[in-house]
């Protein structure tokens, strides 16, 4: 059972002071994960549960079922709330990723009179929260029969002054060469857009886009102000009436809350590089 | 070829008249590119500030229909409201908390796993997963984990051998326990923003503070914390909005009970507005919520913007 080592082949001694100094930071690291992700684990486990286990002091549910997902499902059209969300959430992103393209292109690449008085005034804007105009915005809206309409639900929100700033600082820091070239072959602004500044900022886009979709997706208070009927509310405000409807099966509203969650779970997962390294490029660091 | 000759000549030795045919063609692009989101912003941010302001100043009758000039009676009777008066406080209480919370709990999340480390992928992801956690789901997660009956936090408490505690039903805690719950939130979001701050400080000031012996303790406070600084100022003012204008998680949870302990300004906004139908009096008090935050911003700057350092 020996092995025969080649001459050159040497064997690495397992460095044990190393390997020790390790184990506290990963004991600290596991145990704050845990803790952060704590509130979601249990959510999840009550989600699993029968009406008779919901209670049972345990960690994992004793019997796993998936009847609150299918009770959720059956009683609430939850599936035309998710719909409603995703639909307000995409069309509102498609919204931002447009405007924010072209007036960020025009406020960092075209010659115009009182560009950066137009560029402070929108970065002035950052300071102005949903929160202190939802009320006045509620009566606009209203004033113009959209309420309890999906143009309520989107068409305030497809301009961001975020979303400007971010594509005017990304434009504005790339190389005036690329742009110059564009020019000589006698390419219009829209056509440098199109061509040059897009495919670059293709990744700042991605970033802005997931922001802009967890943001329209998270948006609580304007849809519950601005919708009436069941058919135009959206997933949050789903799973607001769960809570009321049924406070006391924690379980059916666990299965609601965690079908709300997936999508942007999911949408996370899978588009967490690209996110975390669009928000380091987008010049957010100050 | 010759069609787009003027764009093609140097500007200074075109001649005026094309120099300024071609300007206009600039403008008139820029103005196409521009204009879109400049009216969408004039309609749905600035102008509903502007009307909210105006509105504030204004008086309606009980039915809502018709509105007339009442000076700053909206703003008097503000302040002679115990109750808004109470708002104010504690929505002050609650950025206090959760402000400096979030910061502090994201940036302990971001030293953590800003260096790539064995595992250090799935340990991001963790600290980065409230970012997609909506707000009704974590107000519902925290609503189940702080249940009097079966909530894994009275469990925890229990195992401690202490009481159960009334997280969300005490007047004098459930402001506390609802900060802890939206500085959770913003967590992931702070530790993304600060992870990439820290991965834009250059390395090679860390190994030349190693080469003279330099302790992490001291690289923190030498290095990290002065470069850090740009990025922890501008998530400071993400937090303190954010804090400001909680509403989500505070609807679902407790309503601005018990007792109206968690009324934050935001929820009293809805509640003068939505359920009293006093929409200047609401309007009034959305302006004051506006200054403050402006003034909380104004006073961050002062006495934090000339530490912040920048290379």
């Amino acid at each position: 059972m020996t092995q025969n080592l080649e001459p050159n082949q040497t064997i690495k001694p397992f460095n044990f002071s190393k390997n020790f100094k390790q184990i506290p930071f990963y004991l600290l690291v596991s145990a704050y994960a845990f803790v952060i992700v704590l509130p979601l684990l249990t959510l999840f486990s009550a989600s699993l549960r029968s009406d008779a286990d919901l209670y049972a002091p345990t960690f994992l549910p004793p019997h796993f079922t998936l009847e609150p997902y299918r009770l959720a499902l059956t009683s609430y059209p939850l599936g035309h709330y998710l719909l409603n969300s995703f639909l307000t959430s995409s069309l509102i992103t498609l919204g931002v990723v447009i405007t924010s393209s072209t007036a960020g292109y025009a406020l960092a690449r075209v010659k115009l009179p009182y560009r950066e008085l137009i560029f402070g005034a929108i970065v002035g804007l950052l300071l102005v929260p949903g929160e202190i105009t939802f009320l006045p915005l509620y009566l606009h809206v209203n004033s113009l029969g959209w309420l309890d309409t999906y143009t309520a639900l989107i068409v305030p929100f497809i301009a961001s002054p975020l979303g400007i700033f971010l594509m005017r600082q990304f434009l504005k820091s790339l190389p005036q060469d690329l742009f110059d070239a564009a020019k000589i072959d006698g390419a219009g602004h829209f056509r440098i857009l199109w061509h040059v500044a897009i495919p670059l900022a293709s990744s700042a886009l991605g970033a802005l886009a997931a922001l802009t979709f967890l943001g329209a997706w998270n948006m609580y208070l304007w849809p519950l102000v601005t919708t009436q009927s069941k058919e135009m509310q959206t997933a949050q405000i789903a799973v607001s009436n769960l809570v009321s409807a049924e406070g006391s099966q924690w379980n059916v509203v666990a299965a609601g809350a965690i079908l709300v969650l997936l999508p942007t779970l999911l949408a996370f997962l899978v588009a967490q590089k690209a996110f975390v390294s669009g928000i380091a490029l987008g010049g957010l660091k100050g | 070829m010759n069609q787009s000759a003027s764009s093609q000549t140097p500007a200074s030795v075109a001649p005026q008249g094309s120099r300024l045919k071609h300007l206009k063609g600039e403008w008139l692009e820029g103005l196409l590119l521009l204009s879109p989101a400049v009216i969408l912003l004039l309609s749905f941010i600035v102008y509903p500030t502007i009307s909210g302001a105006v509105l504030s100043f204004q008086r309606e009758d009980p039915f809502g229909k018709s509105r007339e000039w009442a000076g700053f009676a909206n703003y008097l009777e503000l302040a002679s409201r115990p109750e808004f008066l109470a708002s104010m406080f504690t929505t002050l209480k609650f950025t206090l908390l959760v402000a400096p919370l979030e910061l502090l709990l994201g940036l302990i999340a971001a030293l953590l796993v800003w260096r790539p480390f064995a595992g250090s992928n799935f340990f991001r992801t963790l600290f980065f997963l409230t970012t997609a956690v909506p707000t009704s789901v974590a107000a519902v997660a925290w609503g189940w984990f702080l249940n009097p009956l079966s909530g894994w936090a009275n469990w925890i408490v229990r195992a401690l051998g202490l009481p159960v505690q009334p997280w969300l039903t005490d007047p004098s805690y459930a402001i506390w326990t609802l900060g802890v719950i939206t500085a959770w939130a913003g967590v992931g979001f702070v530790a993304i923003l600060l992870t990439a701050g820290l991965q834009g400080i250059p390395e090679d000031l860390y190994e030349a503070a190693r080469l003279d012996g330099a302790t992490a303790w001291v690289q923190f406070w030498k290095i990290t914390l002065p470069l850090l600084s740009p990025t922890l100022f501008l998530v400071g003012l993400l937090t303190l909005f954010r804090s400001l204008t909680a509403f989500g998680q505070i609807h679902l949870l407790t309503k601005g009970g018990p007792a109206e302990s968690t009324f934050v300004w935001v929820y009293r906004v809805y509640q003068d507005a939505f359920f009293n139908f006093r929409f200047t009096y609401a309007a009034a008090e959305g302006l004051t919520l506006f200054l403050a935050l402006l003034l909380l911003a104004a006073l961050q700057f002062r006495f934090f913007g000339r530490k912040v350092h920048y290379e």
